[in-house]
């Protein structure tokens, strides 16, 4: 126990730390200019001088550590002097055009000086001169007002992890530089602004718009790009949001956001946004009223509902709309309309593994805290990448290596790539071999628990590759051992599971080697996710088999519970699939879709097959916040309110419902949820709602998961799954596996692989509205290892045409040196360029997941003088 | 009742005193003035109707939109909005003030640090509509033509002792290190 005294305040600590954290314990604030919490201490603006008893001179209270017996003072006349003078210093340089620059107001440096003084410089010399950076879309650096505090630096190196900035030049020429020069080459997280005490680096995107003081209101909610769902405040000013920042000590991201979530709030007032429900009037979409567009869907609905019966609707829930929102759609479908054919896009990967998973470990086998992977000494990534796909996740992983932890990757790192200890890249849908190689080596140490049973007993029928083949497969077999060594070390390890994982035939078998992975080394699973809410759409039971709460729509009690909650009954017969839905709108059987915030047409692969699918409906009806390619095929589209504009929750990846809360009111739309409700009610559904609270309220009663989980309690931040009641248990299902005694050989292919893109800068299609996440990645482009550029004999920014079995793109080629041979990568973010334009789908036989076909493309350079 | 009370009472001395007075300001010069025929000059530093002040060199208002007099507005009555200009300079595109709001305590014109709003000494504008008294920036930079003009600097100056000249750096500038 340490004892101490602070400016007469007793303080008692457990550990040591310095005097600065001891003192902000007890409430005395000490001020700072290079101290920031969480970054590793500096000692250079030399502001929090304190006195200490016995020490001859001033001493720095970030870098003292307390010790016993200490009588520290942190406001006396010399300490003040120190400070004033200190300061007097750094004004030497900085520019007193505080009425100009963007910080005046939050700038900790304008604070100081008006504290501590001093009033007037006494140096005359003139201050150094450095033109203002412009040369980058999103952020903008003023050399002449950095103070040199590093925190940016420190940020990006020992937080984020990007190594993007240095501080460049000595004494006073010294100033904070990009490596890439003007423009940042960087993850564009953004942290480096959020820690700029002064205006030296800034955002660019609400430049010389406000001021501080004119913000009205502050506003916290919940982003709405990824599955991390971190906590963001919206800064408000007349019913518009100036800028989102996030805040240390709120919510499980701390302090950091990523490029989306920081610079992507614009995405709502993107051009083009719905502004009046549109009809199909002779083959035109011509703009309605609201009670004309509603009586109209409620009337045919209830027409096709009539005439064909219930499993001739179908409903597409969304992952970027609220619990609410899905809540209600399921309702309408389930309950007004008797129909259980709702699904989501979470159907192409997260639903499918989350719920095979569950089958065979359990309920809640995903649920892990995201905070937790910094604390694990291992972690084990497959099927994406973190850093890309949920970045402040990723940012979790980089802390878990910084802090000693080992990094194994199977697949390529992205992200990951300075920060990993075993890099396993296989050929191209070779990943089960390594899979199995792993299991075996685990098994082989004699890690069986045999607490699982069905899983031990499975895992006896795995065919284990020979060397040979794990060679063919692109592994060598003593970077496997060394590999498999390392994981066998771990004691706490983690395991990340990204979507690629599911790409290819057989899905079932690696997800279940990598259940496997896990189980052997008993470590937890994260489940990356790509919206919001994906966990929330299965938690709401849009998914055909589950019911709200998350439980199979076969368990009587669950069923009971929600008929008697509602008054309604629940429909005996089973539901369709996405995939499914698409098959039977093919074949005539399903006559009208009701699509919410989704662009089928893009987001699934076989662009024709889908369109004639969706062509041959009765009734589209599309709810969207932008006139996407399916809500231009539709017969009705209603404009819904977007992210920001809307209250609400979200459950993210690690299954913590968290607040949505309105920033603005829609410039347009209505909330998603509000809309489903009034055309339930022209259909009999006698409920009425005033408000998204309502409709969690009746949520609440009839999910047994979040029974008793109000908005007040949500609010807390700490609604972390199993809320209050008893999550279901047992695996008594049993689950089936595809080819585990088999091993495909490696094949090779008539043409490179065209693999799916998850890029950091965009997340489908929302992201491409977002002009400042379009500055940073304005484009679409196909990513090419060296050597095929050589072959076609492309440079970087040439472009070649690609030939797919579903269709043909040309398209500007990036040269990536580190990407795997065999491959090429598109995203599916632009339209008339994106992945799933070219290539064909099935469904997996076993997790219904989206397996992705036909994708060996042709690639062929194009010169510019043909185009 | 004594003799004295019963004489004054009798006699009305009371009454007579008062139109002694009465009869003797007959003679004296009127205090009244004859407003509207006849205007009162407003006295140095007159909280009258607000103006932005013109910058002499460009003919534009001097308002950089920093914002202070915003801030320290106790009515809340300014409302400003600037934006990025073509030369990324801050350019003020709406400077407002709801004169029904204020309070004209002239904290504005403390705070500018530019000596860019002033309050005139102009006080007649009453009018009939709300519109009349919501001032935008052109209103606010022709309210200044209109009353304080060329002689508005010198009293500007003089009075309000704008916090500019506290602020400036040397114009002149060395650049660190290179033209020294």
């Amino acid at each position: 126990m340490i004892k101490l005294t602070i400016d007469g305040r007793e303080v008692e600590l457990e550990r040591p730390v310095t005097v600065l954290e001891a003192a902000k314990r007890v409430g005395v604030t000490i001020p700072t200019l290079c101290y920031f919490e969480g970054l590793p201490n500096f000692g250079g603006c030399r502001l929090c001088l304190v006195e200490v008893e016995r020490l001859p001179k001033l001493q720095t209270s970030c870098t003292l550590m307390a010790s016993d017996g200490m009588v520290v003072r942190t406001e006396t006349e010399q300490i003040r002097a120190a400070r004033r003078a200190m300061l007097e210093f750094l004004l030497i340089n900085h520019p007193l055009d505080c009425p100009y620059c963007d910080k005046a107001g939050e700038c900790t440096l304008q604070d100081l000086v008006a504290r501590y003084g001093p009033e007037a410089g006494r140096f005359a010399e003139g201050k150094r001169k450095h033109p203002e950076s412009l040369d980058d879309p999103i952020i903008v650096r003023n050399m002449e007002r950095c103070v040199l505090c590093t925190r940016c630096v420190r940020m990006c190196e020992d937080l984020q992890g990007a190594y993007a900035i240095s501080v460049s030049g000595r004494g006073g020429h010294s100033l904070i530089e990009p490596f890439s020069g003007g423009r940042y080459d960087c993850e564009y997280c953004g942290n480096c602004l959020t820690v700029c005490p002064v205006g030296a680096i800034m955002s660019r995107l609400h430049r010389h718009s406000y001021r501080p003081w004119f913000v009205e209101r502050e506003v916290e909610t919940v982003c709405g790009y990824c599955g991390v769902g971190c906590s963001m405040v919206l800064q408000v000013r007349e019913d518009s949001i100036v800028r989102t920042i996030p805040r240390f000590g709120l919510g499980l991201n701390n302090g950091l956001l990523c490029v989306r979530g920081r610079f992507g709030y614009d995405a709502v007032d993107g051009e083009g946004r719905l502004t009046t429900p549109l009809i199909r009037v002779e083959g035109r979409l011509e703009p309605v009223g609201w009670e004309e567009a509603l009586a109209f869907v409620a009337s045919r609905l209830g027409e096709i509902k009539d005439s064909h019966g219930g499993r001739a609707v179908g409903a597409i829930a969304s992952g970027r709309c609220t619990n609410e929102d899905n809540y209600m759609l399921q309702k309408l479908m389930r309950f007004v309309i008797g129909s259980n054919n709702i699904d989501s896009a979470a159907r192409f990967h997260y639903a499918p593994a989350e719920a095979f998973l569950e089958s065979v470990f359990g309920q809640g086998i995903t649920a892990n805290l995201i905070p937790g992977i910094a604390d694990s000494d291992g972690v084990f990534v497959t099927g994406g990448d973190p850093t890309a796909i949920n970045p402040v996740l990723g940012l979790q992983v980089r802390a878990a290596r910084r802090s000693g932890g080992k990094v194994i990757v199977l697949g390529p790192p992205g992200g990951l790539k300075r920060f990993v200890d075993h890099e396993l890249v296989p050929m191209p849908y070779s990943d089960e071999v390594v899979l199995s190689a792993i299991v075996g080596g685990l098994m082989e140490a004699g890690r069986s628990s045999g607490e699982n049973r069905a899983v031990e007993e499975r895992l006896k029928e795995l065919r284990l590759p020979s060397e040979e083949e794990l060679s063919a497969a692109g592994i060598g077999p003593e970077a496997l051992a060394r590999a498999v060594d390392d994981l066998l070390k771990m004691t706490n390890p983690v395991v990340i599971l990204g979507p690629e994982i599911m790409d290819g035939a057989r899905a079932s078998k690696r997800l279940f080697l990598v259940g496997a992975v896990a189980y052997l080394m008993n470590a937890r699973i994260y489940l990356l996710s790509e919206r919001p809410n994906y966990q929330g759409v299965m938690d709401m039971g849009c998914v055909p088999d589950l019911l709200p709460g998350g439980g199979p729509i076969g368990l009587e009690m669950l069923r009971d519970r929600i008929e008697a909650v509602l008054g309604l009954r629940v429909p005996e017969e089973g539901g369709l699939t996405l995939f499914e839905m698409v098959d039977e709108a093919e074949r005539g059987g399903l006559r009208a879709l009701y699509v919410m915030g989704e662009d089928l047409l893009f987001s699934l692969p076989d662009r024709a097959r889908v369109q004639r699918a969706l062509g041959r409906l009765d009734l589209l009806v599309v709810q969207d916040i932008y006139l996407t390619e399916t809500a231009a095929m539709a017969d009705v589209v209603l404009p819904a309110a977007a992210w920001s504009e809307k209250d609400g929750t979200f459950t993210n990846l690690e299954r913590r419902v968290q607040l949505l809360r309105r920033g603005r009111y829609p410039r347009a739309g209505r909330e998603d949820w509000r809309i489903i409700a009034d055309i339930g009610g022209r259909l009999g559904m006698e409920k009425t709602y005033r408000s998204a609270e309502e409709v969690w309220e009746e949520v609440t009663h009839a999910s047994p998961l979040h029974a008793g989980l109000g908005y007040s309690e949500i609010a807390g931040g700490g609604a972390v799954w199993p809320y209050h009641s008893e999550p279901l248990k047992g695996t008594e299902a049993g689950f089936a596996v595809q080819g585990l005694g088999e091993l495909p050989g490696v094949e090779a292919p008539g043409g490179p692989y065209l693999m799916p893109e998850r890029p950091l800068f965009h997340s489908g299609t929302l992201s491409r509205r977002s002009r400042a996440l379009l500055s940073i990645h304005p484009e679409p482009y196909l990513v090419i290892p060296p050597s095929l550029s050589e072959e076609l004999g492309v440079t970087d920014g040439g472009r070649v045409r690609v030939v797919g079995a579903k269709g043909t793109m040309v398209l500007k080629v990036r040269i990536d040196p580190d990407q795997r041979e065999g491959t090429v990568l598109l995203s599916n973010t632009f339209e008339g360029a994106n992945f799933a334009g070219l290539v064909g789908f099935t469904a997996d036989p076993v997790t219904g997941c989206l397996t992705i076909e036909d994708n060996t493309v042709r690639l062929e350079r194009v010169d510019d003088e043909a185009l | 009742m004594t003799v004295h009370e019963l004489i004054r009472k009798v006699f009305f001395v009371e009454i007579l005193k008062g139109l002694a007075l009465t009869l003797s300001r007959l003679f004296t010069r009127p205090v009244t003035r004859r407003y509207p025929k006849e205007k009162r000059p407003a006295a140095l530093g007159f909280r009258g109707l607000h103006a932005l002040v013109r910058n002499p060199a460009t003919g534009e208002a001097k308002c950089v939109g920093c914002g202070l007099c915003a801030a320290v507005c106790p009515s809340r009555c300014i409302s400003i909005y600037t934006s990025e200009g073509p030369e990324h300079q801050k350019v003020v595109d709406r400077y407002e003030i709801e004169v029904l709001r204020c309070v004209f305590c002239s904290l504005c014109v403390e705070a500018c640090p530019f000596g860019a709003v002033v309050l005139t000494p102009h006080y007649e504008y009453a009018d009939y509509t709300r519109e009349a008294f919501y001032m935008t920036k052109e209103r606010l930079l022709e309210n200044w033509d209109r009353f304080m003009g060329r002689e508005g600097y010198e009293y500007f100056e003089r009075f309000w002792n704008p916090k500019t000249s506290h602020f400036s750096t040397p114009r002149n500038q060395a650049v660190f290190g290179k033209d020294r």
